[in-house]
């Protein structure tokens, strides 16, 4: 695994985190649904554990 | 953010104003986020006048999630024109003209939600020191929001969050230490000076 690949995949769910809390506190849904953000938050925090586990080995 | 994106010449307008002829898409380049700024409304900008003379282009600005325009801003890509036409001349890349400190300065970013439905056909105005410089909207360019979206994800990976400026209209000029900027598109009304020291 190319640890430098998967730490800039790291910052980039990191940041898409951010996005999803901005898209809830606005309450902006028009784009992305409810339902949909749910699934990504859940997708992105699955993701972004198992390739942190990885990165600290 | 991974990156700014930043097509050129999508306006008819602006290629006939620079005497250049238009492309049949438009350009694409890259400005890296360590020259984005986002000023407070009434704040100031910092700029390097001492390197040549600095143009302003002002453009609708995309946020992106998941290749979808979530927010909308205005931006302000700025260009040392001088160094930028004698790179072209001599045929050389002229990133260098586009890529210095403060040069992508933006409003804030609203959500989509806080625009007519009609954005695209929505105005987006540019004044400097009170006189409008830039007026235009989307409407008018060479590509529109899902066109730019298609094209931009032909030539680059998008990333959550990357902002893409999508090109200017007719009207771009020289900026002055002290020029009070004044940008506006729909429920954004941004201020700021542009400043050569702090």
């Amino acid at each position: 695994m190319d640890k430098r690949q998967l730490s800039h995949d790291i910052l980039n769910m990191i940041e898409r985190l951010r996005i999803m809390h901005d898209l809830a506190k606005d309450q902006n849904f028009s784009v992305i649904s409810k339902e949909e953000l749910k699934n990504d938050l859940d997708e992105t925090l699955k993701k972004l554990s198992e390739d942190f586990n990885i990165l600290i080995q | 953010m991974d990156k700014i994106i930043c097509l050129g010449k999508n306006y008819l307008d602006h290629s006939q104003e620079m005497q250049e002829p238009a492309p049949s898409r438009p350009v694409l380049f890259i400005k890296p986020p360590s020259v984005l700024v986002e000023p407070k409304d009434n704040g100031q900008v910092i700029l390097p006048w001492g390197r040549g003379v600095i143009h302003y282009e002002c453009e609708i600005v995309f946020k992106l999630y998941k290749k979808n325009i979530i927010g909308l801003g205005l931006g302000l890509d700025l260009t040392f024109r001088d160094l930028q036409k004698e790179l072209k001349q001599k045929g050389h890349p002229w990133e260098i003209s586009k890529t210095f400190k403060n040069s992508a300065i933006i409003t804030p970013i609203k959500g989509l939600k806080d625009f007519p439905k009609d954005w695209q056909n929505t105005p987006f105005t540019l004044k400097v020191n009170g006189e409008v410089r830039q007026s235009a909207c989307l409407n008018e360019a060479i590509m529109q929001a899902d066109q730019i979206i298609h094209y931009v994800n032909e030539f680059f990976p998008i990333n959550d969050s990357d902002l893409v400026f999508t090109g200017t209209p007719k009207g771009v000029g020289p900026l002055k230490p002290n020029d009070l900027i004044e940008m506006s598109f729909g429920p954004i009304e941004h201020s700021f000076r542009v400043v050569e020291f702090g």
